[in-house]
């Protein structure tokens, strides 16, 4: 055998490790191709087909934004993600700066307590919050053993939109103060020290030098969360009230109650495509993070 | 005029202690470097000043007035830190003009200031870059900008050049003196870098294991170091274990004799720097024999090791025009040397007139 013959082709090689990434992320595209954007787009295109000629039509979202009860509960949805998206930063961004600055054994206690509703499935800390805020609850009877008079003035936020707000940021505490505290573990103590040497307060370094150092992360956790509070489910059907829906409660109950397929088909794609837009802002964000640290 | 004091200051980590009851007192206008090796306390004395620690005892005056209690941002000291710690999200204009906005200066104020800075660190062009497109070492003089445009009473550096070139730190430790005699502000270097501390300071603080070995000029410093462990530290020198008896100092077979008043009886450590020991004519009187083991080209002089009976290897500076090779014999004499007792209380000898073998005699 001749050298030639024995070595193998590097021709042949650098092709192989060519193709090589694109064998390995094959699998998980395909499977996000088949199960979320092919399903999709054939709702899509059918919510702007006329079921009856097959032509183009707009008929099914002049028909969801002519219903008072579709377009309150989009609105009632964007504004308990909205409300739930605050409630949660103005949680987690102090726990999560008391976790970054604080090496604390309490500190280590506060962050696995932080991290406990992760390991907690929806529908048990669901049961769980309403055990505990549902009138004659938990809540109300701690509140009773030191008080009669202030147990009476207790406002229960069970099936309102303020269970609902509750529920989401109970759930999506874990996830946001890993993301956030994983962001300010990124920031040098020098960054912070300097701004400190040179005259700044703590304010004026959390805003000035740590909010805007941070922005990726929050914007992370902002886009994430929405999409999850917006699309949520178990929380708002367990805690949230029976009128106004939000739009994950309305599109099971348009499709099993009300039995309208195509109407369930038109929510589900308005609801996607609010999400893809979050979806576009943060991926828009980052790709172009990347940009400009080139 | 803008003097700083220590008094007594300690800092204890749990059980550790970091340092040991410091005392300095800095001039106005004098240039201090803090030299030692990682884990001396160097550097956690210097966050001290600045007020990033906290003193576990003692007091820290400016000008006569105790700062120990204030914060950071109360403190009229600046510094400069290691690692480049520009704020990425501003331009190097912003990151110079933040601290003047928060001192309440005029916008037109800010602007005179800024470019002032920048002016003085040799970058007038860079403001509207951001830290990213500016390189390491311009990114520490923005730093230095950021620093002095505050017109602080105290500059701290902690190893700003560390992460730099070999090249670009001589450059810039350079031009930093330049402005520190040119703005005239006390400062503090901390450093582990011996080269750079004799260049910059005006007096050197040599520290081990959290305390203050030797406080003196560069000059002083190199040539009479007081304890073992700054003999050791600065510069090359060679450490001889012996034994003086009475008036003699003994190492093998060679006996050498100690300046009288100096008698003692015990095991001494012999200090020799390598451009202390001379080439005398073999066969000569105490004359220390060994052979070349490895020459050592390092430009302007060669650097020999010469290997011994008694002392092991030595180190020898010898000037280019002396042509040693490997493997031949040297009679060797040391022309000065420090004895240490108990790593301390260092007894110099000059060994007066040594017959020097002539360089063309080598050549």
């Amino acid at each position: 055998m001749t050298a030639s013959q024995t070595e193998p082709a590097p021709h042949s090689k650098s092709r192989f490790s060519t193709v090589l990434p694109y064998l390995l992320v094959a699998p998980p595209i395909l499977m996000v191709f088949g199960l979320i954007f092919f399903p999709a787009l054939q709702s899509t295109l059918r919510t702007l087909t006329d079921a009856e000629t097959g032509a183009f039509s707009l008929a099914r979202y002049e028909m969801f934004f002519a219903d008072k009860t579709s377009v309150t509960s989009l609105i009632f949805t964007i504004q308990i993600a909205l409300e739930s998206l605050l409630g949660l930063f103005v949680i987690c961004f102090p726990l999560a700066l008391y976790l970054r600055f604080n090496t604390s054994r309490i500190a280590t206690g506060v962050q696995m307590i932080s991290l406990l509703p992760m390991f907690v499935p929806g529908i048990m800390s669901a049961y769980a919050l309403i055990r505990f805020v549902r009138g004659r609850g938990l809540f109300e009877t701690l509140i009773y053993q030191v008080s009669p008079l202030l147990a009476d003035a207790y406002y229960s936020p069970y099936v309102k939109p303020e269970g609902i707000v509750i529920g989401l940021i109970w759930e999506a505490i874990p996830f946001t103060v890993l993301i956030l505290l994983a962001g300010l573990r990124q920031l040098d103590n020098g960054l912070i020290e300097s701004a400190q040497d040179i005259g700044a307060n703590r304010w004026y370094i959390f805003t000035r030098i740590i909010l805007p150092l941070m922005r990726r992360s929050i914007l992370i956790a902002f886009c994430l969360n929405f999409i999850s509070m917006f699309g949520a489910y178990t929380i708002p059907y367990l805690l949230g009230p029976a009128a106004p829906q939000t739009m994950g409660v309305l599109m099971q109950r348009t499709l099993q109650d009300y039995q309208q397929p195509l109407e369930a088909e038109t929510q589900a794609v308005i609801t996607f495509l609010i999400c893809s837009l979050v979806g576009l802002v943060y991926v828009q964000s980052v790709s172009g993070e990347r940009v400009r640290k080139g | 005029m803008s003097t700083l004091s220590l008094h007594q200051i300690r800092k204890q980590f749990g059980d550790v202690v970091a340092v040991h009851e410091m005392n300095l007192h800095v001039n106005h206008g004098e240039f201090l470097c803090i030299l030692g090796p990682s884990g001396c306390g160097k550097s956690t004395a210097l966050r001290m000043i600045a007020g990033f620690e906290e003193p576990t005892a003692g007091d820290i005056r400016i000008d006569d007035r105790s700062i120990g209690m204030l914060p950071p941002n109360k403190r009229p000291t600046a510094m400069v830190f290691q690692k480049y710690t520009l704020w990425p999200h501003m331009r190097v204009y912003e990151n110079i003009a933040f601290g003047l906005r928060l001192h309440g200066f005029s916008r037109k104020d800010i602007d005179e200031k800024v470019k002032g800075a920048l002016e003085l660190v040799g970058l007038p062009a860079y403001g509207k870059r951001f830290p990213s497109q500016l390189s390491g070492g311009e990114q520490q003089r923005i730093a230095l900008a950021r620093a002095l445009v505050l017109q602080p009473k105290i500059l701290l550096l902690d190893e700003p050049f560390s992460n730099l070139d070999a090249l670009l730190r001589v450059r810039l430790r350079e031009e930093l003196r330049r402005i520190q005699r040119q703005v005239n502000i006390t400062a503090i270097f901390v450093t582990h870098d011996q080269e750079e501390a004799l260049s910059l300071a005006d007096r050197i603080a040599v520290m081990n294991k959290g305390r203050i070995e030797q406080l003196d000029h560069p000059s002083r410093i190199y040539e009479q170091p007081q304890t073992l462990f700054v003999a050791d530290f600065i510069g090359v020198m060679n450490l001889l274990p012996a034994h003086q008896d009475g008036g003699e100092i003994i190492i093998g077979s060679y006996r050498m004799p100690v300046p009288s008043g100096n008698e003692y009886s015990g095991d001494v450590t012999l200090a020799v720097r390598p451009e202390d020991l001379a080439i005398v004519p073999s066969g000569s009187d105490a004359a220390w024999n060994g052979q070349v083991e490895h020459v050592i080209d390092l430009g302007h002089y060669r650097k020999v090791l010469v290997r011994t009976e008694h002392m092991g290897v030595l180190k020898v500076y010898l000037p280019k025009a002396v042509d040693v090779r490997e493997a031949t014999t040297l009679a060797l004499q040391p022309t000065r040397y420090t004895i240490f007792r108990d790593h301390q209380t260092p007894i110099e000898v000059h060994a007066g007139s040594v017959p020097q073998l002539s360089l063309q005699g080598m050549a």
